[in-house]
């Protein structure tokens, strides 16, 4: 029986889709049948970020109404073994689908495969409940900025109270020079505020930008910082142990302060 | 530790440590329901009953929630600067 997750956030932008895509192919990187199923109905992005538009035939509008069969509507990723994706509707609205419809589509995929990632859409309304109704787990995607981390905090909140568990946390776009110069929060004072597990943590990687351009996940460019945190954060979702590396970057004079508090 | 001996050398606060602060308050208030109309109809009819018994001055007044593990706590600063009971001249 395979998981269910969610991928959620409340506020747009902070790189769910991104995510979303990253953690889907690290997965079937690492040998693991994956589905990425987009529940943005109205508004979808997966097949695009994926590079997958121009295969799309059916969505999972065209299974609800019984146009197709479920695995019929699912598109294979030719790069990598076990990677397919179920695209959304872009002509149908969030209303056109009910939490059920999602549920029965997770229950019939996590028959077949490991994992099924449901890249929700943002905010807290019908999209977030459709996405979230067949969900066993989730992941909230957060930036370490004001807003991003209310949001997140109302999500969790949500998610808590739909008995989701356990809610893993992924701090994105992390900076580790604003971090170590004191202009942006860092993984202790997040995690103080929103009090879930942090299952890693991306920095800020412009090669994010090149590889949506080209419809490439940057998990398949292995040097990348960005595809780094998200194979690690892949290989803890397979239950691999593996610590999150601190990657503040600090100053000479924090660093000589944290050596002589740490070796009094 | 880190951030006392900063704050002896008279450096500007990091503009992490406030948003931090200001999250904390505010999503403090997110959970427990409370929006800013509540706080300040809490804050006049608290002010009410204790001008009754003291004298302040409504700018002095502070009113802040606080979480501290799963319970929270109300505080409230009213400094006064004079005690006087208007139910006695009665």
């Amino acid at each position: 029986m395979g998981k269910v997750i969610v991928v959620t956030s409340g506020k747009g932008g902070v790189g769910k889709t991104t995510s979303a895509a990253n953690l889907g192919t690290a997965l079937a990187l690492l040998g693991k049948s994956v589905v990425l199923v987009d529940a943005d109905v109205g508004l979808r992005n997966l097949d695009i970020v994926m590079g997958l538009e121009s295969r799309v035939v059916y969505t999972s509008m065209d299974v609800i109404e019984k146009e197709c069969e479920l695995n019929k509507a699912l598109v294979r990723d030719r790069r990598v073994n076990g990677l397919m994706l179920l695209a959304a509707s872009q002509k149908n609205n969030k209303d056109d689908m009910q939490p059920e419809h999602m549920k029965a589509i997770c229950d019939n995929l996590r028959t077949t495969y490991d994992f099924i990632l449901v890249d929700s859409p943002a905010g807290i309304e019908r999209g977030f409940r459709n996405a979230s109704a067949g969900a066993d787990e989730a992941i909230v995607v957060t930036t370490p900025d004001v807003s991003a981390i209310r949001d997140a905090d109302r999500i969790i909140g949500l998610l808590q109270n739909a008995e989701i568990e356990p809610i893993n946390l992924v701090i994105n776009r992390f900076s580790p020079q604003l971090v170590g110069n004191g202009s942006m929060m860092d993984q202790a004072d997040v995690l103080d505020i929103l009090n879930i597990d942090l299952i890693g943590v991306v920095p800020e990687d412009s090669g994010v930008i090149t590889s949506t351009n080209r419809g490439i996940p940057l998990v398949y460019e292995d040097g990348s910082p960005g595809a780094q945190a998200y194979m690690r954060i892949a290989r803890r979702l397979t239950g691999q142990r593996i610590p999150i590396p601190d990657l503040e970057q600090k100053g000479l004079f924090s660093s000589l302060l944290n050596w002589f508090t740490k070796n009094r | 530790m880190n951030l006392s001996i900063k704050q002896l050398f008279g450096r500007k606060p990091k503009s992490s440590n406030i948003a931090k602060q200001r999250l904390k308050l505010v999503i403090t208030q997110d959970r427990v329901d409370v929006d800013d109309r509540f706080m300040t109809r809490l804050h006049h009819e608290l002010a009410e009953v204790l001008a009754k018994y003291f004298e302040f001055s409504a700018s002095s007044v502070k009113m802040n929630l606080k979480q501290e593990g799963n319970s929270y706590i109300l505080v409230a600063d009213f400094p006064y600067t004079k005690f006087h009971d208007m139910s006695m001249r009665k």
